[in-house]
Order: C-alpha cells, then sequence, then structure tokens
C-alpha cells in the first residue's frame, strides 16, 4: 500500500473552493437571468433577482428553533416509519463475521488483525451510507408527495430551514446509528483478538512523521535515483558501496518524538541484487545522521535490511561520535546537535538522515514514504474512532447531497443522481477523468472515437486532415470543456478513505485524510443547501 | 368608514401545466374579489371548479399564471403572512407517525411559540376539537373525523387573524358538522376572519357572511347570503296546523285579492335536523332502541324488558 502524504493546504483549498464557487454562482445567475428573460420577457430578470434577495432575508430570518423543529420531525419520522430495521443486518453480519474471518489468513495474527479491522470498519460504512443515502432522498418527496409539507410552508418556516432541518434530522439520526455501530465494531475486534497474543499486540496505531526525501548518485550529485527497470516505478534505488545516497529531511524534530529518549525509525526497503552474494541475508545497509550547519556527520551501526517488512532502527539520544579532527571520542545529543534549522526556507528543527547501501553492486530501493519518525505510538481506538469520523462526513456529505437532490427531483431519481455522483467521486473514476482531461487518453474525444471506432483506424495516428477531423475537433473540445467543469464540480473522495490506515496500524493522518475531508465535506455542503433552498422556493409543492 | 380589506385579488388566472409546460387545466381565470375584515367568506362551488386552487395562490402554494395578490397587505408568496395566518387543507395533510399532541406541538414550534405557551395552547385546542381521548395516539390511527378536527386544531394553535378553511366539515359527522360551524361563527365573534370553501350549501348557508360562486374557474356570482338568496316575489305565512276547511277559506281571501297561492301544506325539517334531534335524545337515553312497527308485536311478547319506540 502507498500512502498519499502531501499535506493539504487549506488556505489553497479555500482559494480554490472560492473560485469554482464564484464562478459557478456566476454562471448560473447569468444563464437564469438570461432564460428567465427568454421565456417570461422583461419580467423575468426582476422576478430571479427577487427571488435571491429573498434568499438573503430568508438567511437573515434563519430560526434555529424552527430548524431543530423539523430536524427533529425527521428524526421522528425516520424513528417512526421503521427505516432503521434495515441494521439488524449489521449485527447479523457481525454475529457471524467472525466466523468466516478467523483462521482464514492462516496464523499470523498480526495478519488477522488487518482483516477484522477492514471487516468492522467496511461493514460500518457499506451499512451507513446506502441507508443515508436511501433515507435523505426519501424525505422531502415524499413529505411533498403526501403533502403534509403544505401544513410546514404555510407557516412562517422558510424553505431554508426545511433543507437545513431535514439534512440535520438525517445527520443526527445517521451519527447515533455510526456511534452504535462503531462501538459495536471496536468491541468486537477487541474480542476477536483475545483469542491470540500476537494479534493483540498488533493492535496499535503508528504515528509517522513523513519527511522531504532527495536522492544523490554516486558522485554526490542530487539525482532522481536510480531507475532498476521495474515496471512499477514506485521506488528508487541506490547503488551498493559508492556516495550514492537517499536522504531524507525531517521537519519539526522535538525531544517530544521521543521514546524512553529513544528515536525510533521505521523504513521499509526493497533489494536489488546484481548478483546472488550473501542470499541468507540482506544487504547491508547504513543510516546517518548529518547535522549541514555544524558539518557533523554520525554513522550508526551497520545493519542487513529486511526486506517486505519493517527495519526499526532505534537511536539513543545521546550519540557516540569520533571527532576526526580532536581523534577522540565525544557525546553529541541527538536533539541539541543534530537537529537544525535553515534559515534560507524558513525550515525549523530538521533532522537530516541519509542511508547507503554498503554491499557493492548490489542496490537498495526505497520512496519517500517508506521511511519515517515514529511518534510515540496511540491506541489502537483513537485510528479507529478517526476512521468512524470519516466515514461520518462521508455521511454528512450524502445526505446534503441527497437532500438537496430530492428538492427538485422525485426519491428514485435524486438516489440515482446522488449515487452517481459518489460513483464518480471514487478514485478509479476520478483517475480516468483526470488523464481524459488532461487529454492523455489515446484516440480523443467521444466524437474522434466513434470515427476511428467505425473506420478501424488506428489509436496513435493523427486523423486525416479534412473536414471530418474539424467538426470530431469542435464538437469533442465542446465535451472536454464540459467535463472540465464537471472535474471541477465532483468531489473528490478518495481522502474520506481512512480505513487503510488504521488497518495498516496506522493513525489516521490529520494532514492528508482528516483535514482534506472536513474542507471538501464542509465546501460540498455550502452549494448543497443553496441548491436545495432555491430549488425548493422555486418550485410549486405539487407532484407532477 | 372603510373597513379593511384582508385578502385582496385582482385578475387571478391560474393555467396547471404539466412536467414539459404544456397547459393542462385553466383552472382559474380571471378572478377578482375581496375579502373584509371580521367577515366569513364562503368561495362556493362544483367540484373542480378551482375553489382549493384559490387556496393555495392565496397560500403562496401554487404560483399565478396572472393576477396580483394581497393578503394581510402583503404579496402571497411572503412568508412572514403566515405568522397570521391558520389553514386548513383539503384533506388533512399532516404527519401521521406524530400523535396529536406532538403534531401540535410541531406546528407551534414553527411559530417560535414558546414552549409553556405552546403546551397551554396545544391542550385548549384539543379540549376545543374534541380530540381528548386520543391524544396520545399517532394520527395513521385516527378516522377521517379526527384527523379534520386534529387539523383544525392546527390551523388555529398561533391564534390567527385569518383562518382559510378547505372543506371544513368534509368527512365530519352532522353532530361535528354543528360544532366546526358554531366554532367557525365564534372565530368571527373573536374578531378573526375566515374564508372558508365548500360546495355543501346547507353549510354555507349557514355560516357565511359573503359567498362567491365559482363554475370552472370563473366567478358566477359575488355578494352578501341573505341578500343573494331573498326571493323578492314571494311571501311565506307560518301558522299552527290548519284543516282544510280553513285552508279553504284562506285561498279565498287571497284570491279575491288576485294573489296566487303557490303551495299549501305541512312543513317537512331538513334530514339534518331530524338527525340532529334524533341523536340528542339518545344521548339523553342511551338504552333506547328503534325498533320497526310489524316487530313490536312480537317483541312485546316474547320478552318483557323489550324496548319501544317512544
Ligand atoms: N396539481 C394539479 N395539476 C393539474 N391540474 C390540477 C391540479 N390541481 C387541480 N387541478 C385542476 O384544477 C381544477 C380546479 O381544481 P380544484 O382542486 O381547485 O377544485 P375544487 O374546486 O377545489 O374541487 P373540489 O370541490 O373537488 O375540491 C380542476 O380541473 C383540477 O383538475
Ligand atoms: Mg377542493
Amino acid at each position: 500500500m502507498t500512502f498519499d502524504i502531501t499535506d493539504f493546504i487549506l488556505k489553497d483549498g479555500v482559494k480554490h473552493w472560492l473560485w469554482v464557487f464564484g464562478s459557478v454562482c456566476g454562471a448560473l445567475l447569468l444563464a437564469s437571468l438570461l432564460l428567465s428573460y427568454v421565456v417570461t420577457g422583461m419580467k423575468g430578470p426582476g422576478k430571479v433577482i427577487k427571488t435571491i434577495l429573498g434568499g438573503v432575508s430568508d438567511l437573515y430570518a434563519l430560526s434555529l428553533k424552527r430548524v431543530f423543529a423539523i430536524a427533529s420531525l425527521t428524526i421522528k419520522e425516520v424513528i417512526r416509519k421503521k427505516t432503521l430495521v434495515v441494521f439488524i443486518v449489521f449485527a447479523v453480519l457481525f454475529m457471524f463475521g467472525g466466523w468466516f474471518l478467523t483462521g482464514s489468513t492462516g496464523a499470523r495474527g498480526d495478519l488477522e488483525v488487518k482483516n477484522f479491522i477492514s471487516f468492522a470498519l467496511t461493514t460500518t460504512s457499506w451499512l451507513i451510507l446506502p441507508v443515508s443515502l436511501l433515507m435523505s432522498c426519501w424525505g422531502i418527496p415524499e413529505d411533498i408527495k403526501a403533502r403534509s409539507i403544505h401544513t410546514v410552508v404555510t407557516k412562517p418556516a422558510r424553505r431554508l430551514e426545511i433543507v437545513i432541518g431535514r439534512i440535520l434530522g438525517y445527520v443526527v439520526v445517521g451519527t447515533g446509528v455510526l456511534i452504535i455501530m462503531g462501538f459495536a465494531g471496536n468491541i468486537w475486534v477487541h474480542r476477536q483478538v483475545q483469542k491470540s497474543e500476537e494479534a493483540q499486540k498488533a493492535l496499535f496505531c503508528r504515528v509517522p512523521l513523513y519527511g522531504d526525501m532527495s536522492f544523490f548518485d554516486s558522485e554526490g550529485k542530487q539525482s532522481e535515483g536510480i531507475h532498476v527497470g521495474d515496471v512499477w516505478d514506485y521506488r528508487r534505488y541506490i547503488k551498493g558501496a559508492t556516495q550514492s545516497t537517499a536522504l531524507w529531511e525531517f521537519e519539526k524534530v522535538t525531544s517530544d518524538i521521543l521514546v524512553n529518549d529513544k528515536l525510533k525509525i521505521e523504513a521499509r526497503f526493497e533489494a536489488f541484487r546484481t548478483h546472488k552474494g550473501q542470499m541468507k541475508e540482506g544487504l547491508l545497509c547504513q543510516v546517518f545522521l548529518e547535522n549541514p550547519v555544524t558539518r557533523k556527520r554520525v554513522k550508526l551501526p551497520v545493519f542487513h535490511i529486511n526486506e517486505f517488512t519493517q527495519n526499526i532502527i532505534r537511536i539513543n539520544r545521546k550519540l557516540k561520535h569520533y571527532d576526526e579532527k580532536e581523534k577522540k571520542y565525544v557525546e553529541l545529543d541527538l536533539i541539541d546537535d543534530m537537529v537544525f534549522d535553515n534559515d534560507i526556507n524558513k525550515k525549523e528543527n530538521i533532522l537530516r538522515v541519509g542511508v547507503r547501501c554498503i554491499d557493492p553492486g548490489q542496490y537498495i530501493g526505497m520512496a519517500q514514504a517508506d521511511m519515517f519518525i515514529r511518534y510515540p505510538d496511540r491506541s489502537f481506538d483513537v485510528g479507529y474512532s478517526k476512521a468512524i469520523v470519516g466515514i461520518w462526513l462521508m455521511m454528512v456529505l450524502i445526505v446534503s447531497m441527497g437532500v438537496s437532490a430530492s428538492c427538485f427531483l422525485k426519491g428514485p431519481v435524486a438516489t440515482l443522481l446522488t449515487f452517481s455522483f459518489l460513483l464518480v467521486g471514487q478514485g478509479g473514476f476520478r483517475q480516468f477523468l483526470n488523464e481524459f482531461v488532461d487529454k492523455q487518453v489515446l484516440g480523443g474525444g467521444p466524437v474522434e472515437s466513434i470515427i476511428r471506432i467505425v473506420t478501424h483506424y488506428n489509436q496513435v495516428k493523427e486523423l486525416e486532415e479534412g473536414a471530418t477531423k474539424m467538426v470530431a475537433e469542435v464538437i469533442d473540445s465542446g465535451f472536454f470543456y464540459f467535463l472540465r467543469i464537471a472535474h471541477q464540480i465532483i468531489p473528490d473522495f478518495s481522502s474520506f478513505k481512512m480505513t487503510p490506515f488504521v488497518v495498516n496500524g496506522f493513525d489516521v493522518s490529520w494532514g492528508s485524510a482528516l483535514a482534506p475531508s472536513i474542507a471538501i465535506t464542509i465546501a460540498y455542503v455550502i452549494p448543497c443547501v443553496l441548491i436545495g433552498y432555491f430549488s425548493l422556493k422555486s418550485r410549486e409543492l405539487e407532484t407532477k | 368608514m372603510e373597513i379593511e380589506n384582508v385578502i385582496e385579488v385582482q385578475n387571478l388566472t391560474k393555467i396547471y401545466r404539466d412536467f414539459w409546460g404544456r397547459k393542462k387545466v385553466r383552472a382559474l381565470n380571471s378572478l377578482s374579489l375581496n375579502v373584509k375584515k371580521g367577515e366569513i367568506f364562503g368561495l362556493l362551488g362544483p367540484n373542480g371548479s378551482g375553489k382549493t386552487t384559490t387556496m393555495k395562490l392565496l397560500l403562496g402554494l401554487l404560483f399565478p399564471t396572472e393576477g396580483e395578490i394581497k393578503i394581510l397587505g402583503k404579496p402571497a408568496d411572503d412568508v412572514k403572512k403566515n405568522e397570521r395566518i391558520g389553514y386548513l387543507p383539503e384533506e388533512s395533510y399532516l404527519y401521521r407517525f406524530l400523535n396529536a399532541e406532538e403534531t401540535l406541538d410541531f406546528y407551534g414550534r414553527l411559530f417560535n411559540i414558546p414552549a409553556k405557551l405552546r403546551k397551554e395552547r396545544a391542550d385548549k385546542l384539543i379540549k376545543r376539537v374534541g380530540v381528548q381521548g386520543a391524544r396520545k395516539r399517532q394520527l395513521k390511527e385516527y378516522s377521517k373525523g379526527m384527523t379534520r378536527r386534529i387539523g383544525l386544531a392546527q390551523a388555529l394553535i398561533n391564534e390567527p387573524d385569518l383562518v382559510l378553511l378547505d372543506e371544513p366539515t368534509s368527512g365530519l359527522d352532522p353532530i361535528v358538522t354543528r360544532d366546526m360551524k358554531d366554532m367557525i361563527l365564534k372565530l368571527r365573534d373573536e374578531g378573526k376572519t375566515v374564508v372558508m370553501c365548500s360546495h355543501l350549501l346547507a353549510d354555507v348557508q349557514d355560516v357565511c357572511d359573503r359567498i362567491a360562486i365559482l363554475y370552472s374557474g370563473e366567478l358566477k356570482e359575488l355578494g352578501k347570503v341573505d341578500e343573494l338568496l331573498k326571493e323578492q316575489d314571494e311571501t311565506v305565512l307560518r301558522t299552527s296546523k290548519l284543516d282544510q276547511n280553513v285552508i279553504d277559506q284562506v285561498k279565498a281571501v287571497l284570491e279575491k285579492n288576485n294573489v296566487e297561492l303557490i303551495n299549501a301544506s305541512q312543513p317537512t325539517a331538513t334530514l339534518e335536523e331530524l338527525f340532529l334531534k334524533t341523536v340528542e335524545q339518545s344521548k339523553a337515553r342511551p338504552g333506547q332502541r328503534f325498533v320497526p312497527e310489524n316487530e313490536q308485536a312480537e317483541s312485546k311478547e316474547s320478552s318483557t324488558n323489550g324496548s319501544s319506540k317512544k
């Protein structure tokens, strides 16, 4: 598994959001002004502006009491209509799940733990997400169909309050269920691991501190690292018994990071052998710490690497160092002497760690996320709760989208729309969309592709010049334009996937998972509420 | 002094369209009318004549195709007007999973009425519409009449100045119909304006001050009920029972004066009156039962405690 360790930068996110949100709003406003003018003449644009001003005054008059009244109505509705019976399925699954999972992977307790955690979290999300999708998509359409909404909108209840109240109600119900399921899942995992001591030991969360990484070649110049011809170009290699180095710089290293006065580094290496050498032992590797300010370099003992599993390197705070100039051993402090500040790019508390391969003619491969410093470990429950928070955020997003869609669509259509949004926002499709938008996909847009299919034209070759090509390009560029907008609008749900962190024994990262998920949720809830409100306000509440 | 208009409607037209925007029905055609403060105004008309449509337009539930609406001095789509309006829909579109108390509490909360006052009002209204016995039962278990009553209670939770009642008596038994009419009259006595629509002529006649008659979306008649109903060229005499002899004499007198006698017969009570009387009497004497005459003799023979017609 690989982690995306790039941190989410809030300021850029907000800027991007404002830009997209603003331009979409602007475009919609312009379109509705034009459309209303075409349909109803001079009066139209005035009406549109009045509606928007009405929205502002509704926002101003928003009463939380009414929102809560509608939310509690929603909660009662869900409970009394017995929608939640579905969750009994969950309980049953849990009861039987254990039978199938234990023993399936053999004796390795730590691997079994992965299965348990992943089962608990996946079941939770697979039950809660579809149910909240259905709940939220059917509420308002049913309300309109039964016309019970007539008795609400003829009270001083603003339609904005109805939309927010509904969302809130479903979120509260979902939260309640999620808490129960979360607890049940957690207890279940704990009970399952009690069967083996190995498994119990594996139940904790590592908190990694990732660093920036760069490669240096055998002459000591910065390089890309050596590519050994692997299909998977994730890891790059350093050459043994040369100056070739992989160098990490970890920021924010303070004494807080030490466990029992020791620095704990975890690393994962891959070996590439050009000759057999000592097959029984791993390749020899040396790690060193370097302070470029004081020009001190402390070499740590050489060790054999374990491939395909973790290498733990523990470094004492007090370092023994042979000083070349003074020709004697001196004692250095890991934090006080080795950690430095870089004034040029305003980075503080940097620890520089280098890795070299000792075995001549062999290579060691690594990637940026392969080495990290470990903060004191956290309990499994912490990571587990964070993963539940991830599911919760996803649920909030689904509920808002569902309620919003149900304000202008009937139940089944709203469900379908929200579901396709979900699907499209998932990793795989998004990646395809990314490539498509960047025109990395061979064969061009839809029209061009059709021409190629019909004429059995090669994907790689350019189309022949002429009218056909021009028409195809014009239509396709329109299509690409549309896709590019869609690409901006469709949410990226990949950061909501926090289960893998916990499954692999990590704490859920704030910067690359929680923070962006929270930001995405907020970024989508706001337009969802607005869309829901304006659709509900501009329609007659009769079923068509 | 000019009496204030609570509702002003000018040239109101409503065309229902389907999903694609094609015209389906012209439900209302250029309707203009005013409702004055403190009166009971009746919208009358056969099924499908546009009564409900008018109500919904007044409330902003539908958007007019053409025309202007001023209700309590505000346009129909202004939510603020709802503070002073109570609305009983055609069928009681309430939340069927709530019970009577919760229903009133919920609607009270939408008006931001403080909890204590809400409770007080709900109690009072539940008593007033007579569903105390079922206050804790969910509305889905209610009979149509009970739902209607809680629907009315719901419309009065904010003590509105203007009450819009869409067929307030539909589905109600005659006693409750009577109650309902009394309640409507009482609302007027409290100074509230009531607009109701119905096709039950008797109801309208009993309570309304002014009526408008709609027929397929057009206003056919508008005015005060007693003026509309007054037959200008007839006089009705009502006396204690006369025998044929006296009737003949009266006829002679009338003929002498060149007056035509249209009808001379014993008056019949309306069915409503009969029904009301019967129910009242059975309330007073609960054990009593009606037995057809040919069965009376048999029952007297077979049992001594058989009941008999009074
Ligand atoms: N939602 C709607 N869509 C299309 N047509 C409608 C709709 N509601 C009502 N109509 C039509 O509008 C006309 C007037 O209907 P409306 O409900 O106002 O009549 P009404 O006077 O209230 O009748 P009733 O006494 O049966 O309640 C009818 O022809 C009806 O078919
Ligand atoms: Mg009607």
